[in-house]
């Protein structure tokens, strides 16, 4: 059910208000709001929960994938012939035996193919694959086949592909250029013309990775023509719409199903070659065929965060309000499309929401490399920018002596704004976060007066609760929802497609189905994201299921809840109007002495009027502006966030231990706490990671030097620091009790809080991510050369070995 | 991932297990924790005929106070066996940390000292401070047994003197010292789970301020864990300042080689042996062996 | 031991295995190694792969009351132990201590980490009962979680602690 639009939603006009529901005078609510433990915490925590590889199946085949080692390459021969001999393999496939259509996540780029037809792109890039009796055999089977091939030069350095003379990685675009962005809001040169101090800076950011801790695993099954895909997904709908395009079937001949995900953080968003390789083979053998990635072939496979080069220039007044700003932004995109079209509008287009400024200009190039595909990590393509940004802006208020939390202070949010590119913001209670972020840290105490080598930083972020447009297009709503109360109502059944991959959706979603029908919790079962028996849903990204599952799960509670006071109102001899459910118990409004128990009406509505069922649906608003790009970003409400660090430098080393972190985040109506402030904690986590540790490097050949979780250092339990996780009150009118998002959020200020924190300490500047030892121990070295200090160089002591 | 076939041997006694490696020759490796070889082997970095596992050899797992070898450590004491003995850490609790600092909680329940010195990478956060002790290595063979101190023991990177066909490390001995301190410090790039950068030993012989004696070792700097000679030179016979402290720090620099790789620049690596090899030597100084 | 030979010249081994407390007499090759034993073998498939290197835990279990990496042992290593994987922690059907105050926490969240988180603290806690802040960090730094930042899980591990067995 659409709900109304904003009207007169122009650029720049404000204020206005969202038409959705006022916040209730009362919030007494019954299930929603409380710590519930997980629905599939029992499972997990007893080893019964089934991932896709725990999955086992009769007659099944195990399946891999034959990668190019080669950055770029044209294939001259396959030959299969010895692979084929070895006992116990049963097929071999390379791109003669599979579809030639062009897949990839986003249809404004399809780029890929299931094999490589004419040339490998990158080292990983996919060639053939097989399918045996073990997971032995396929090993051997992937070294006996035979590619040859001619080497040819490779890009691999984002900021040389669009040379005139750099090799050419897809022919079909020219200068390796995959996206080229120019948008322009307002007047940015007048505004920096007229501002009184002009200051730009250069960023880079690390590509990194998600590295969910399970590796990816599809197993594919035919049966009659029609084939069903156990995977380990993010969003069962597009797999199955991806996968029936990709051999021309309808969508009802496939099946997919999501098990327990460990998992994804953006990266199993799309499908791979997991699925489209072992349908074929799945096929070809009349059998099961399971398929999975090794760490390594998951590093290959990667989908992780771009690399950005950022470029940014800022007037300010004398005072420190932003007047105008100009991104101007590199990204190296590797060898494919993936969701990176997406990642580069978003980059730029989630610059605009924590600040409130009007002139705004943001240019980007996403460039083919070389280099495995990027895609959507948590917190899509806004992180680095908001790392930049908030470095950015903390080098401008030291330039003009203004206290960090007070120039941001002066820029912050207000609610019922719209950004320069047109989102339309509701709640925002980003002033609340900033000041609380201040008083929690102790900020007033402790900035500027923290002992040698400590210090403090801060910055802010926001996210959309859902993308106002699915990523193909089509009119669908973008959640759906169905519940089937048990005949005799001691149970209740919600079917929802939203993807719960550990994040904890399908808890949440039946908090607010048993809030919405007046039921408990813990009555509630689910049944999700299996595309034949649950209603469609888009699937876990953009932080959208609270919001937007949500949203159709509480109209399909509240139409079984209609059902049943009406039930009990025939059964009570009283007008449904004046009962109400809550916790299993109908009651009269005015008379709670009479009373009914959920079980009985149901029971009774079964026995007169068969199954007890509701149905919800779910569509935003048509948001945002009509200029090229405009729906990037779009969302019915959007969360804030403030975060304080404080951190301890080693002088000598460079190395950088953080205390405490404080995180204050607006994210309306919260429907488990418990799960909220998980949420914070992870997403806080991966920011962390990405900030001092984490980044995925390669060989002058294009080989990925560190695919382990070795020498790829995301955090252990020894490095987390204190966490400090709080919320500010709020309310979303455009979400289902008031609810936001909170998924992402937190990943967002992170690096650029470290950033400052090391600012703050050390009075040194870390222009590029992540913000390790040693880059921290070049620039105190820099630093104290530029003050005169006499540095001890050591390249140029005596030398006693050889 | 997984790894390739291989003939499995698990010989009841030492004398066996010698015989089997002199028979079976190179293509034959030593299977001690497993925490090495089999990751090698996953990834096609060593593809042996035959394993031949120590498992039943439970004599080589004895950590022991003698009073004239001092402290013997079979070489199939896992890391964690080594960090958790009460004989190690009242004797030498600065090795105790050093096999604590090593991987990870899991792989010290595997892993062997004898593995760790055997593999001989340059990282490895053992050797450093059983080298500052003198600690020697004992050889078993079919020729007999044969004693050598562990500086002389590792001969490049991935190389020792084990003889290729039939010799087995059995035991590392610490011998009674003394030294009034010893310490191990590891700059790693995370706090579990990561190789040293650098790691830096040093053990001293205090009497008052006066260093009587001083041995500094450098890991991960060089294609051995190696002595810093030249800087524990600069400290015999000196009263100890910080300023002493630093000038040896200064001068172990010149004492190693170190590489530019994914964990480090040379430059930075030189500059932490300078630090890290004050901080050890005060930490000995000041704390004694931990 | 006992072994055979297969025509193409391939050993296999009779091993005896305690896992659970259950006893297993398992034919297997000698590079099978212990996780895909229990888990292709022993359909015990709690245990979790992650890595296969030794870097991340997810296929921790107790060897004689010992955490180690399953994907870095040989089946073979593990004749004659005894093995505790997340499917003997629960003892008819009643939840461990750790595994309620991990529930009860809200320390698990895709849960793909949780079973070597859980085995990891166990053996912390039978050798320590009231361990440290520190020491329950340290204890469970070879297992790596990507969702939870740990903050749960530490605080799940110090309240098991403290609940009387």
């Amino acid at each position: 059910m659409s709900r109304p639009a904003p009207s007169d939603l122009k650029p720049g006009a404000r204020p206005y208000r969202h038409p959705g529901l006022p916040e209730p005078a009362d919030k007494d609510y019954a299930v929603i709001g409380k710590s519930k433990p997980k629905i599939d915490g029992r499972e997990k925590v007893t080893g019964q929960a089934r991932y896709t590889a725990d999955l086992k199946f009769p007659n099944m085949l195990y399946g891999k994938i034959l990668t190019s080692p080669h950055a770029h390459a044209r294939i001259l021969a396959i030959d299969t012939s010895e692979a084929e001999k070895i006992p116990g393999v049963k097929a071999v496939i390379t791109h003669k035996d599979v579809p030639s259509l062009k897949y990839g996540i986003s249809p404004a780029r399809w780029d890929e193919n299931i094999f490589c037809i004419d040339t490998v792109k990158f080292v990983g890039d996919k060639v053939a694959a097989v399918a045996c009796l073990d997971e032995e055999t396929c090993y051997r089977a992937l070294r006996a086949i035979r590619v040859e091939y001619e080497v040819l030069p490779a890009v691999l350095d984002p900021l040389h592909a669009m040379d005139e003379d750099a090799p050419q990685i897809h022919p079909e675009y020219p200068r390796n250029l995959n996206t080229e962005i120019h948008q322009d809001f307002g007047d940015v040169d007048g505004a920096l013309r007229k501002a009184d101090y002009v200051r730009t800076d250069l960023f880079i950011g690390n590509r990194t990775y998600q590295a969910p801790l399970e590796p990816h695993t599809a197993t594919s099954i035919w049966q009659e023509g029609k084939l069903t895909v156990y995977s380990s997904t993010q969003s069962p709908h597009y797999f199955q719409y991806y996968i029936a395009r990709e051999f021309g079937l309808p969508m009802g001949d496939v099946r997919v199903i999501k098990t327990y995900v460990g998992g994804g953080f953006g990266g199993k968003l799309e499908p791979t070659g997991l699925e489209f390789a072992g349908a074929v083979l799945a096929r070809l053998t009349g059998r099961p065929v399971k398929m999975f990635y090794d760490r390594a072939e998951m590093f290959a496979h990667n989908r992780g965060r771009h690399r950005q080069y950022m470029k940014l220039t800022t007037g300010v007044s004398a005072e420190g309000r932003i007047l105008g700003v100009h991104a101007d932004f590199i990204m190296d995109g590797g060898a494919y499309t993936s969701l990176g079209i997406a990642t580069a509008y978003y980059a730029g287009a989630m610059l605009t929401l924590t600040y409130d400024f009007e002139n705004y200009r943001f240019d980007m190039h996403r460039v083919y490399t070389n280099l495995p595909a990027c895609g959507a990590q948590r917190g899509h393509g806004a992180p680095q920018p908001r790392y930049a940004f908030e470095a950015h802006l903390d080098n401008i208020a030291k330039d003009l002596g203004i206290d960090p939390l007070e120039i941001r202070l002066r820029n912050a949010r207000k609610p019922n704004t719209v950004t320069p590119n047109a989102f339309a913001v509701n709640s925002c209670e980003m002033t609340a976060c900033l000041e609380q972020a201040r008083d929690l840290s102790g900020w007033a105490d402790k900035k500027g007066r923290l002992p040698a080598g400590r210090g403090i930083g801060v910055a802010t972020g926001s996210f959309v609760s859902g993308a106002g447009y699915p990523i193909y297009r089509t009119d669908l709503p973008h959640a759906a929802a169905m519940i089937k109360v048990a005949e005799d109502g001691t149970a209740a059944t919600l079917y929802t497609g939203a993807t719960d991959i550990g994040q904890g959706s399908d808890t949440i979603l039946c908090q607010m189905a048993a809030e919405a029908m007046g039921y408990t919790y813990e009555q509630m079962k689910i049944v999700a994201a299996d595309t034949e028996t649950t209603p469609h849903d888009f699937g876990a990204y953009a932080s959208r299921q609270t919001l937007m599952s949500g949203a159709a799960v509480k109209e399909a509670g509240e139409e079984v809840k209609k059902q049943l006071l009406e039930m009990a109102g025939e059964m009570l001899d009283l007008p449904p109007e004046g009962l109400d459910v809550r916790l299993g118990r109908i009651a009269a409004k005015d008379r709670p002495e009479i009373t009914l128990t959920f079980e009985e009406a149901a029971r009774a509505f079964f026995v007169k009027k068969g199954p007890l069922t509701g149905r919800g649906s779910y569509a935003p608003p048509k948001l945002g502006g009509t200029f090229k790009g405009a729906p990037v970003g779009t969302s019915p409400a959007y969360s804030f966030a403030a975060q304080v660090s404080e951190v301890q430098i080693d002088e000598e080393t460079g190395e950088v231990t953080v205390l405490d972190v404080w995180d204050v985040h607006d994210c309306g109506q919260v429907i488990n706490p418990a799960l909220l402030h998980a949420q914070v904690h992870g997403a806080l986590y991966m920011g962390m990671g990405e900030s001092i540790w984490e980044e995925v490097r390669f060989d002058a050949q294009g080989r990925i030097l560190n695919p382990t979780l070795g020498e790829y250092r995301i955090p252990t339990a020894l490095d987390m620091p204190r966490v400090h996780s709080s919320i500010v009150k709020s309310y979303e009118p455009a979400g289902p009790w008031g609810v936001k998002e909170v998924g992402e959020g937190a990943t967002l200020p992170t690096m650029g809080c470290f950033r400052n924190a090391i600012f703050d300490a050390m009075g040194v500047s870390v222009n590029s991510l992540p913000l390790t030892p040693e880059k921290v121990w070049a620039a105190l070295r820099e630093k104290r050369k530029a003050d005169g200090e006499d540095i001890w160089d050591p390249m140029a002591c005596e030398c006693f070995v050889e | 991932m997984f790894l390739p076939d291989f003939d499995y041997h698990a010989p009841e006694s030492l004398a066996e297990a010698i015989d089997l490696l002199a028979r079976l020759g190179p293509s034959a490796r030593v299977l001690a924790g497993g925490t090495d070889i089999l990751v090698k082997m996953k990834n096609g970095l060593a593809a042996p005929a035959a394993l031949v596992s120590l498992k039943n050899l439970h004599e080589l797992r004895r950590i022991r106070w003698d009073a004239d070898r001092g402290l013997v450590i079979g070489a199939l004491a896992t890391h964690n066996e080594i960090c958790h003995s009460p004989v190690v850490q009242e004797r030498f609790l600065s090795i105790s940390e050093a096999a604590h600092k090593l991987a990870n909680n899991q792989v010290r329940n595997r892993g062997t000292i004898g593995g760790n010195l055997v593999n001989a990478i340059p990282s490895a956060d053992l050797p450093p401070i059983l080298i500052t002790l003198g600690a020697s290595v004992t050889l078993a063979g079919a020729d007999g047994s044969r004693t050598l101190p562990l500086e002389a023991f590792f001969t490049g990177v991935s190389c020792c003197a084990l003889k290729p066909a039939g010799e087995i490390l059995t035991e590392v001995a610490i011998p009674p010292q003394a030294t009034t301190g010893s310490t191990y410090l590891k700059f790693g790039l995370r706090r579990s789970g990561a190789l040293a950068v650098v790691g830096v030993a040093a053990a001293v012989t205090m009497e008052g301020d006066l260093v009587q004696d001083a041995r500094i070792c450098l890991g991960a700097v060089y294609r051995t864990p190696t002595r810093a000679v030249q800087a524990e030179k600069v400290l015999i016979g000196q009263r100890w300042t910080d300023d002493l402290l630093e000038q040896a720090g200064r001068t172990a620099v010149g004492c190693c080689l170190p590489i530019s790789d994914i964990r480090g620049s040379a430059e930075y690596r030189r500059d932490l042996v300078r630090i890290y090899t004050r901080r050890a030597l005060r930490r000995a100084i000041t704390q004694g062996h931990g | 031991m006992q072994a055979i030979t297969d025509k193409q010249g391939v050993k296999r081994y009779l091993i005896h295995i305690t896992v659970n407390g259950d006893q297993y007499s398992p034919v297997i090759k000698a590079n099978t190694l212990l996780v895909n034993l229990l888990r292709d073998g022993l359909d015990l498939t709690g245990t979790k792969k992650g890595c296969e290197l030794g870097d991340c835990g997810s296929c921790t279990v107790l060897m004689d009351g010992k955490p180690v990496d399953s994907c870095l042992v040989l089946a073979l290593e593990a004749d004659g132990c005894e093995i505790i994987t997340i499917e003997g922690v629960a003892r008819h059907g009643e939840l461990d201590r750790l595994q309620r105050a991990f529930i009860d926490n809200a320390a698990i969240q895709c849960g793909y980490c949780t079973p070597g988180m859980i085995l990891s603290a166990k053996a912390l806690l039978a050798g320590n009962p009231h361990p440290t802040e520190p020491e329950v960090r340290a204890a469970i730094s070879g297992n790596l979680c990507r969702c939870t930042g740990y903050v749960n899980i530490v605080k799940a591990v110090l309240e098991a602690a403290e609940v009387k067995p």
